[in-house]
């Protein structure tokens, strides 16, 4: 029944697992996703981030069409469809397999959450660090959530709530354009950050840059948060 | 998943909504946000005479950021500076039974009174 076959893991080997022991057959499992002697899939590790799983470095330019690729070769050996007629165990392997890759296709996928997460894996939790808020960008949305108010609340058809909408269009178009501008800014840190990590140097200096480059990430990217809830605001009230 | 009566309550009648003007006598203003959901909140404190006077808000967020800054508004009126440094966010979650997803709200609200005393002593002191 499990012969030992070698096809199911050719291929794989590229892909690294925490973990070193087969569930099944206690033999030694030496980075696949299934084990070298039984065939039997092999849980995921949980310590295994993203990157690795889909056979990828920690960079941030990532060729969707590879990532799109590895996504469905390991979403076919995982499915859960081809469990069926397994154990309970390899049931419950592929189930939480599955969700994980999922998971990690849909970080992965989207640059912001890609950058986010490397993030979460290079300097602790985005969402731990309290980034202080820059003071002139809470007046300024304050000041914004104020004169929404002041529209929502006045005459629709009064001279007052047409002048109100031309200033909030004005707004939004700066605010429109500053996310643009956020967004060309995290890419040329996302080029940055390669071309860091490419270079592999472990000097200081090279360790000063990888944490400003992580430092204004994450600045960028919470701005870029507030800025975007105020930007939703605006076309919910004004459109 | 529900909101408590609490948070409805003070959602619906939030108390002290409004603002001090910043550079006004004895007022201490605490800007902050969280960066994960892009909640923005506004709190001040008036002071006379060591004791908190008068306190508002202005937040810009979820029902809990709301409530949680209402709540937080409330219980600072009365209070004098050392008793407000007391107030700790479990209070609030206490107080308003926030669900553990809604808990970063109860801490943005603790942040803005600490950023509020904060900023009240820094300008007691440069004068």
């Amino acid at each position: 029944m499990d012969g030992h076959t070698h096809q199911h893991t050719s291929g794989r080997r590229e892909l690294q697992m925490a973990r070193s022991m087969c569930w099944h057959c206690q033999s030694e499992v030496s980075g696949e996703y299934f084990c070298d002697r039984c065939v039997k899939v092999q849980p995921v590790s949980k310590e295994l981030d993203y990157f690795t799983c889909f056979g990828f470095p920690r960079r941030l330019s990532i060729d969707q069409q590879k990532l799109e690729a590895k996504f469905y070769e390991l979403s076919r050996a995982f499915h859960p469809d081809f469990y069926q007629n397994k154990s309970d165990a390899e049931q419950t392997i592929s189930l939480g397999n599955s969700a994980m890759l999922n998971t990690a296709y849909r970080t992965l996928r989207d640059p912001i959450q890609r950058a986010e997460y490397l993030l979460d894996l290079e300097a602790g939790s985005v969402k731990d660090i309290r980034t202080t808020p820059p003071a002139d960008l809470f007046e300024e949305i304050l000041e914004l959530q104020d004169t929404l108010d002041e529209f929502r609340a006045s005459d629709r058809t009064s001279d007052t709530a047409a002048a109100l909408r031309t200033q909030l269009q004005t707004e939004r178009a700066a605010l429109e354009q500053r996310q643009r501008d956020m967004e060309s800014q995290l890419q040329q840190l996302f080029g940055r950050w390669d071309a860091l990590q490419d270079r592999g140097e472990a000097t200081d200096q090279a360790r000063a840059e990888r944490d400003r480059i992580l430092k204004d990430m994450r600045d960028i990217l919470s701005n870029r948060t507030y800025v975007k809830n105020i930007v939703n605001d605006l076309v919910a009230t004004i459109a | 998943m529900a909101y408590s009566d609490k948070v409805v309550d003070h959602f619906n009648n939030p108390r002290n909504m409004g603002s001090f003007k910043k550079d006004e006598e004895g007022v201490g203003t605490g800007m902050v946000g969280a960066p994960e959901c892009g909640d923005v909140m506004k709190l001040q404190i008036k002071v006379q005479n060591d004791t908190i006077v008068d306190a508002k808000f202005k937040t810009f967020g979820c029902g809990s950021a709301i409530a949680s800054s209402s709540l937080a508004t409330e219980w600072l009126k009365g209070k004098t500076i050392e008793e407000a440094q007391k107030i700790k966010n479990t209070d609030i979650v206490q107080e308003l039974n926030l669900p553990p997803v809604k808990i970063h709200c109860s801490v943005l609200a603790e942040d803005a009174i600490k950023a509020a005393l904060a900023d009240y002593q820094k300008k007691a002191d440069t004068k």
